[in-house]
């Protein structure tokens, strides 16, 4: 947890997240779907600055997340969990650099933030619908993610993300764990 | 007994002589016949390069537009007038633009996020326009900025009806670009092609404002039949949109 004690100022640089969410560059959708900045973010931090760093800075980044979009689901579980276990992942064996495996933890990332929104979407669609089995029509009144659409357009949006994010990680996480393994180095030595 | 003059040889020779003219008048008993169709089409042939070009369809155009301007306010105002005797809802909106600082019109969320916010008298469950008719409903704002919630978003949920028939839908967001009509009635009678407006009923929105045209129907779908909706406002191209701010 060196960063985040040392150079806490460099926790202001997960700002960048919500910005590049709201700016979402038309060039870098698919299908009108825009990456989940937030694991590309929070994959070199953890790596770099241990498991407790990284669920600290999964639950800002999910805090600021909630803020953007508010409602029934939230991305703090998944990002929670996802910063324990990179942190854990880097402090157990060899460093990882290897772009390859940068972009698949990327994904995996990706895949648990977008599986567990919908697993929440699913869980509110399920008790909501619950208790209107006898009245069909207030059933469509009921906002939110719905299973039929979660089995279409949801896992439109799953695969668009995970794609971007397997072209993005092996970029933008490897310069980022470069320039914060430097700054890291630099603060031990300080 | 003398011989008749038509039957004398010089005459017949004389019928002859004129046969062309004979052709000429029965080609001239058709024209008049045809009320003029050959000479038309043959007029119109010969003078095609010096028919009005474009800008003079555009000047029509142009024209045409006006006058639907004019009588869509003047319907306008025959409305208020009676919905005012009616003595129905009176809310005459005015029309706040405000720019799009982010559109985010796919994944798990689907909203804009204006640079105009409460300051200005934004506030939440506002109706969102764009060239086109309605795109979305405000669900949160600040100070300087309103975020708006899509049509498509599947947390959307706004009452519509059909023009033609007057039937009523609830307008529900699918997470993608076209969001679907559940129709209340088991026979709607809808067709593609039809035009969907908000609905008098509603009330979270503004009565009759243009929202899509009627893309397929789903007549099998369960409770009641369903028409995808193709929204006329173009949500990836819009810069700017206008909230209608109740007086």
């Amino acid at each position: 947890m060196t960063l985040a004690t040392r150079q806490p100022w460099l926790m202001l640089s997960m700002l960048v997240v919500p910005l590049l969410t709201l700016a979402s560059p038309a060039w870098l959708r698919i299908a009108g779907v825009p990456p989940a900045w937030a694991p590309l973010w929070l994959l070199p931090w953890a790596l770099v600055d241990g498991q407790l760093s990284g669920i600290v800075a999964g639950v800002c980044l999910g805090l600021l997340l909630d803020s953007l979009y508010p409602g029934p689901v939230s991305a703090i579980p998944a990002l929670l969990l996802l910063g324990w276990w990179w942190g854990r992942l880097g402090h157990l064996g060899p460093p990882i650099e290897r772009s390859f495996n940068l972009a698949l933890l990327a994904m995996i990332g990706t895949l648990g933030l977008d599986f567990s929104l919908m697993a929440q979407w699913a869980w509110r669609s399920w008790s909501g619908l619950r208790g209107l089995e006898e009245a069909p029509t207030a059933r469509l009144a009921l906002p939110g993610w719905h299973g039929s659409d979660l089995a279409m357009a949801g896992l439109q949006v799953l695969l668009s993300q995970l794609l971007l994010a397997a072209l993005l990680a092996p970029v933008l996480c490897s310069l980022l764990l470069l320039l914060l393994r430097r700054l890291q180095a630099a603060s031990g030595r300080g | 007994m003398p011989a008749s003059p038509w039957l004398r040889p010089g005459a017949v020779r004389s019928l002859f002589q004129v046969w062309p003219l004979m052709i000429g008048l029965g080609l001239l008993a058709l024209v008049r016949l045809s009320k003029g169709a050959v000479m038309l089409d043959a007029y119109a042939q010969l003078s095609r390069p010096f028919w009005p070009g474009t800008a003079q369809a555009e000047w029509l155009r142009s024209a045409r537009r006006m006058e639907d301007q004019v009588r869509l306010a003047q319907l306008e105002t025959e409305n208020q007038r009676l919905r005012g005797l009616l003595q129905l809802q009176t809310v005459n909106p005015t029309r706040l633009s405000a720019p799009v600082l982010s559109r985010v019109p796919g994944g798990w969320w689907q909203q804009l996020l204006l640079g105009k916010g409460s300051l200005e008298g934004v506030k939440l469950g506002q109706a969102v326009l764009a060239p086109g008719g309605l795109i979305g409903l405000v669900s949160s704002t600040t100070p300087t900025t309103a975020t708006v919630t899509l049509l498509t978003d599947p947390t959307s949920r706004v009452g519509v009806w059909v023009a033609r028939n007057r039937h009523h839908a609830l307008l529900s967001g699918l997470g993608t670009s076209r969001p679907v009509a559940r129709f209340l009635e088991k026979d709607p009678q809808v067709q593609p092609g039809d035009v969907v407006l908000t609905s008098p009923a509603s009330t979270l929105v503004p009565p009759n404002l243009p929202v899509g045209v009627v893309q397929s129907i789903d007549e099998r779908a369960d409770p009641a039949p369903e028409a995808v909706v193709q929204l006329i406002a173009p949500v990836d191209a819009v810069d700017w949109v206008q909230i209608l701010v109740p007086q």
